[in-house]
């Protein structure tokens, strides 16, 4: 029931259009009822019939107008058809378009501990494939269930009308049919549940295969790579097998059950003539009308098939239908719509990832706006963690964080984000023109300023330099730039959004020095007011910064200027010395 | 190279060939065996369902008038068994079509991806790789259809028109032609919508692709997006895709969905016109009785519903076939890094690298490198230094053979690389790259990637020399521990010493070490210096990096500018030159 509320919600906009397809699905199915009223009025009035050479004779006109009424209304079916199609494929397209554009809004706004939980291409699968049971879910499933449940009243009221007793016979299989189903619901169920989880393993691998390609090669592992995939795939093909053997198991039975009516009528229908009991005519009706019993009664095992691969799906696109991050914004968050002056205070500031784990523990420091302060320390001791926090990747276990005094969790995600610029260290560059990348936070940027900022970012150069300038597309996460290329476009990219607070994590690591300074010095001589948030292997980053903070396993093991810093003993004189 | 993204069309190179469709029907004869028992049994069936209503029939004309209750129950049991028959007959057919069709498309999907684990770097760098994937996952599915079942269906089809049509000529000579009056018309109408319907569904696949790859993107990317806010403008092109997407496949919608009515339309006019001919004007003088005319509609109306579902057929072969195309054209793409045809395995390599008036570029008339020759001895560790861009990785990848020259030699122990095959050649090479990817999977998982034979003990040891092993031992599961893709578990650095790890696991002959260091602090990458010194001993080995205390130590340093080597000698050697690298450490100095 469940799922019905659901498709229904989700028909919204397409309730009119599903609705008036169902009702011409009614009509259709009882023209075709109708049909063979013609067909036989022909046969009796004309051909069969003890009038019949009388009728031919007197009446040929009639004979015309019953064919013509025939054509006429199977025109008028075929058009009616044809319409409910296309009205099953508007309505089908429309939850799924409505589905789809709301499951990658919401994915787009889970948090972090979302994507560690669900791969790439597992997501790919439920927002793909999944949606794809949804589609024909509503394009054939719930029609054929229509279709059954109309000619098999149908065909009850027809038969009743004709005589009871045959009538009863008829109906006595249905209830086999049902017995059969019901099992087979219960089997069809788990099976499909494997099947989708095999196509999901096998997405992943596929996904992790393509973005890797270059580990693969580099290592020569195609071969390894091409097991992994044979046997995920052969899993997936066996499931399929599974599924589909275990479907055949059943179907006979069904079929059996289905074509048997044939049988019931010839035993019970011939006797009951020889006995006197029905016409020849009459048993004949009930054959031109057998099929309106038993293609429901066939129908129905396909469709309980169906119905338990869409319940398997539907579970699986639920999951992330409904999945609700744990950092949005609180109900008493307060609207702050004007631009941060960029002061970030933390205050014992403690986080793990597992609760378990300490990685911050207990932080405090404050930065005064404008300023430009360096985060240093040895890998892993928090360093990303930390910066990740102020744009609220995470919200902090104990202590609180707070910008221009106002605590982070009291304002909206996306003011507060929409203060921040962000350069991150595992840098991540769309598909898209060069512009386009620089311009991601901004898209309306008038073409001047992105040269601005790719100026500023040391990028302008090298940008010029490719076969197209800035409408060069470049490939999925930058691949064709070197690695400091793609820094720098990432540092034009937070640049661009002219943030309060600029956060770089890392972003000059693969940039040669002279490049550095360079960028440095445009850093220093923004036309807007930026808090600078740098981590730093580099000495060469870190010294200018009007504060230096040294992290150290979680905690602050130092803060100074490089001067003072340099004054005595700890992590930052040794890195110095290491690099003088 | 010509990059696609995510909202442009891929253009199909190939017109529509029936190549296509033959070669498909490669993967089919694979399984002629069962292909070919199935069809014998469907058919057999289709024969065993034709006397269902033969039995009915006697029935109705001989022995109910008779009046003969044991004729009845005698004719029902037969119906019974010739109805078990059938069943039976059609189950195996279709058990059996069911594991050679899996099996086919088993084969198509294993072949594609083969063959993707060939194609170079460039084939990956020039497109989004959600439009990759949608062709190994979605399209294969697509395919699968048609393959399992619409043969068996194909034919059987073929075989009922054929045997109608034999019934039909039998009855009356006269009537048949009447009915198969009907098929001019049915196939003037599938014909004239043909090329509209194909470049439909064409549409269809293409906008399909184009939706996903960006759902790929989004969900890769889903950090920055975050982090610019950029959440609702994502939504509005994805939107945009999608309507894209539903636009086209209700346009192919409109010429598939009307298939079945116009099919149906004249089947209707046929059984009409055989009351009306044989009624009105055939009947009378050639003495056609009545129980043949009703006999022929009954054949007509049989006639045309296996013309139906084989237009049915059509309809769902056009559609795969835009699949097809797509999955023959990635199997098509040229491989241009390959083995030579009688390329040997290359013996162990002692380390010897030398370029010979190497000239190479991604693009065409765009050279990265010109006319650069150098020599390394067996045994030097080489540092390259220079400006972003100026072509270090280009230099190494090369080594590597990830891209060919477009003129010169690269050579190993004197030996030009090219003649020797690819997996021999990488196999003894570490190549850290820039990217730091880690799969899914264990964190020992990641590191035996560079050897998979390795002992627990060598993993714990290569983990040792990178300085990894102190934070895997405080994770919860160790080297147990399950990592992924983009999980926020592991540090950059971490990621690139487990990538580091990984390489040196792999026991290379000659070490590349691309950015290695980069993220990893400078105390770490110290004590890793001290670990690999006595690993680089004997190891030829390439280091790009911009640190200088990484630099120093390395028994050759080059100096790569645009214009190629600008300098090269150790360490002492170029400070006392003062030309670019005494610069450049000068800037480094604080």
């Amino acid at each position: 029931m469940f799922q019905i509320k659901w498709l229904w919600k989700n028909l919204e906009g397409y309730r009119a259009v599903y609705i008036c397809a169902l009702i011409m699905t009614v009509i259709r199915q009882s023209m075709y009822i109708i049909t063979p009223h013609y067909s036989s009025r022909i046969v009796d009035e004309y051909i069969y019939g003890e009038a019949a050479a009388e009728n031919l004779a007197a009446n040929p006109k009639g004979l015309i107008w019953l064919v013509a009424a025939m054509i006429g209304f199977t025109v008028l079916r075929t058009i009616i058809t044809y319409t409910s199609g296309l009205c099953y494929e508007k309505a089908s397209q429309g939850i799924v378009y409505r589905v789809r554009n709301h499951l990658f809004a919401n994915v787009q706004r889970q948090d972090s501990e979302f994507f560690d939980k669900n791969r790439t291409g597992d997501l790919m699968t439920r927002i793909s494939g999944d949606l794809d049971m949804v589609r024909h879910t509503i394009a054939w499933i719930i029609k054929a269930i229509l279709e059954c449940i109309v000619l098999y009243t149908a065909s009850v009221f027809f038969f009743f009308s004709i005589d009871w007793l045959m009538a009863l016979c008829m109906m006595a299989l249905t209830p086999v049919i049902f017995a059969i189903t019901m099992r087979l619901r219960k089997v069809m169920g788990p099976k499909y549940v494997v099947q989708r989880e095999k196509l999901s393993g096998l997405n992943t691998a596929a996904e992790e295969n393509i973005s890797g390609n270059r580990v693969v090669k580099a290592f020569a592992r195609e071969d390894f790579e091409q097991d992994k995939f044979d046997k995920l795939n052969k899993e997936y093909s066996d499931a399929n097998k599974t599924t589909s053997l275990t479907w055949l198991k059943y179907y006979p039975f069904i079929e059996i059950t289905a074509q048997g009516l044939a049988v019931v009528q010839l035993l019970a229908g011939g006797l009951f003539v020889i006995g006197g009991r029905i016409t020849v005519g009459e048993y004949t009706a009930f054959s031109g009308l057998i099929w309106t019993m038993s293609n429901p009664m066939r129908m129905l095992g396909s469709i309980i098939n169906d119905l338990e691969r869409f319940v398997a799906s539907l579970n699986k696109i639920i999951e992330i239908y409904y999945a609700s991050p744990l950092i949005t914004d609180r109900a008493d968050a307060a609207e702050h719509p004007e631009r941060l002056r960029g002061e970030i205070e933390f205050k014992n500031v403690s986080f793990s990832y597992d609760k378990k784990n300490p990685v911050l523990k207990s932080i405090s420091f404050k930065i005064a706006p404008g300023e430009t302060v360096a985060i240093m320390g040895p890998t892993g001791s928090g360093k990303t963690t930390l910066v990740n926090m102020i744009s609220r990747t995470y919200d902090p276990d104990e202590g609180r964080i707070l910008a221009d005094g106002i605590d982070l969790r009291m304002m909206k995600l996306h003011e507060l984000r929409r203060n921040i610029g962000e350069a991150q260290q595992d840098v991540l560059l769309f598909s898209d023109t060069i512009e386009g990348n620089i311009a991601f936070g901004r898209s309306d940027m008038p073409e001047e300023e992105v040269y601005k900022f790719a100026g500023l970012a040391a990028a302008d150069g090298f940008i010029k330099e490719t076969s197209d300038g800035y409408d060069t597309i470049i490939g999925e996460r930058g691949v064709g730039l070197s690695g400091g290329q793609k820094q720098r476009i990432s540092l034009a990219r937070a640049l661009a959004v002219r943030p309060a607070v600029l956060i770089l994590d890392d972003t000059t690591s693969a940039v040669d020095m002279e490049t550095e300074r360079y960028i440095q010095n445009s850093l220093e001589n923004l036309d807007f007011e930026c808090t600078k948030i740098i981590i730093a292997q580099r000495i060469s980053s870190a010294k200018n910064a009007d504060k230096i903070i040294i992290l150290k396993d979680g905690k602050i093991a130092d803060i100074g200027t490089h001067k003072e810093l340099t004054e005595r003993e700890g992590y930052y004189k040794e890195v110095y010395d290491l690099q003088k | 190279m010509a990059r696609n993204k995510f909202d442009i069309d891929e253009t199909l190179e190939t017109p529509f060939d029936i190549r296509h469709f033959a070669r498909a029907l490669k993967y089919v004869g694979r399984y002629k065996k069962q292909v070919v028992t199935a069809m014998i049994v469907s058919v057999t069936a289709a024969v065993i369902g034709l006397c269902s209503p033969l039995i009915t029939q006697y029935a109705l004309d001989v022995t109910i008038p008779a009046g003969d209750r044991r004729g009845v129950l005698l004719l029902s049991g037969l119906l019974l068994l010739s109805i078990i028959a059938g069943i039976c007959f059609s189950v195996l057919s279709s058990r059996i079509m069911t594991k050679a069709g899996q099996n086919m498309i088993y084969d198509i999907r294993r072949d594609l991806f083969e063959h993707l684990q060939k194609l170079p770097f460039e084939y990956y760098d020039s497109r989004p790789h959600g439009k990759i994937l949608t062709r190994v996952i979605n399209y294969v599915n697509s395919v699968a259809d048609l393959l399992s079942n619409g043969l068996i269906t194909f034919v059987l089809e073929i075989f009922n028109i054929i045997f109608i049509m034999i019934f039909m000529f039998a009855v009356s000579p006269r009537l048949a032609p009447v009915v198969l009056a009907g098929v001019p018309f049915f196939a003037a109408f599938m014909i004239a919508i043909k090329k509209a319907q194909r470049r439909a569904w064409q549409r269809v696949s293409n906008k399909s692709s184009n939706l996903n790859a960006y759902l790929h993107e989004g969900l890769v990317g889903v950090s920055i997006t975050r982090s610019f806010v950029r959440e609702e403008e994502n939504e509005e092109i994805f939107d945009r895709l999608a309507v894209e997407y539903r636009k086209a496949w209700m346009r192919a919608i409109y010429f598939s969905q009307a298939v079945w009515p116009v099919a149906d339309i004249i089947s209707i006019c046929v059984s009409s016109a055989i009351y009306l001919v044989g009624l009105m004007i055939v009947a009378p003088e050639a003495g056609i009785t009545v129980g043949t005319i009703v006999a022929m509609t009954g054949y007509a109306g049989r006639f045309w519903q296996p013309i139906m579902n084989l237009s049915q057929l059509y309809n769902t072969f056009v559609n795969t076939i835009a699949y097809l195309e797509r999955i023959f054209e990635t199997m098509d793409e040229p491989v241009t890094v390959t083995d030579k045809e009688n390329a040997a395995e290359m013996p162990e390599i002692k380390g010897d690298v030398s370029f010979k008036n190497v000239t190479f570029a991604y693009e065409e008339g765009a050279n990265v490198l010109e006319n650069l020759s150098f020599d390394v001895k067996a045994g030097q560790s080489i540092a390259l230094v220079g400006p972003t861009g100026a072509g270090k990785t280009t230099i190494v990848n090369l080594i590597s053979r990830f891209y060919n020259v477009n003129g010169g030699q690269v050579l190993i122990d004197g030996k030009d690389i090219t003649d020797f095959t690819l997996k021999s050649l990488r196999s003894q090479m570490g190549i850290m790259l820039q990217d730091s990817v880690i799969f899914s999977g264990t964190i020992k998982e990641n590191i035996l990637y560079g050897r998979p034979g390795a002992t627990d003990e060598e993993v714990r040891q290569a983990c040792h020399v990178v300085g990894a092993d102190e934070f895997i031992n405080e994770m919860p599961g160790g080297f147990d521990t399950e990592v992924n893709e983009r999980g926020a578990s592991l540090s950059q650095g971490q990621r690139q010493m487990i990538a580091f790890a990984r390489t040196i696991l792999a026991d290379p002959k000659i070490l590349v070490l691309d950015e290695a260091t980069s993220s990893i602090d400078a105390k770490t990458e110290r004590f890793i210096q001290s670990g690999i010194d006595h690993l680089l001993h004997g190891r030829t080995s390439f280091i790009i990096a911009h640190r200088l205390s990484t630099i120093r130590s390395c028994d050759k340093i080059m100096y790569i500018s645009e214009k190629g080597i600008s300098e090269c000698g150790t360490h002492d050697e170029l400070m006392e030159k003062k030309g670019l690298y005494y610069k450049l450490c000068m800037a480094q100095s604080v």
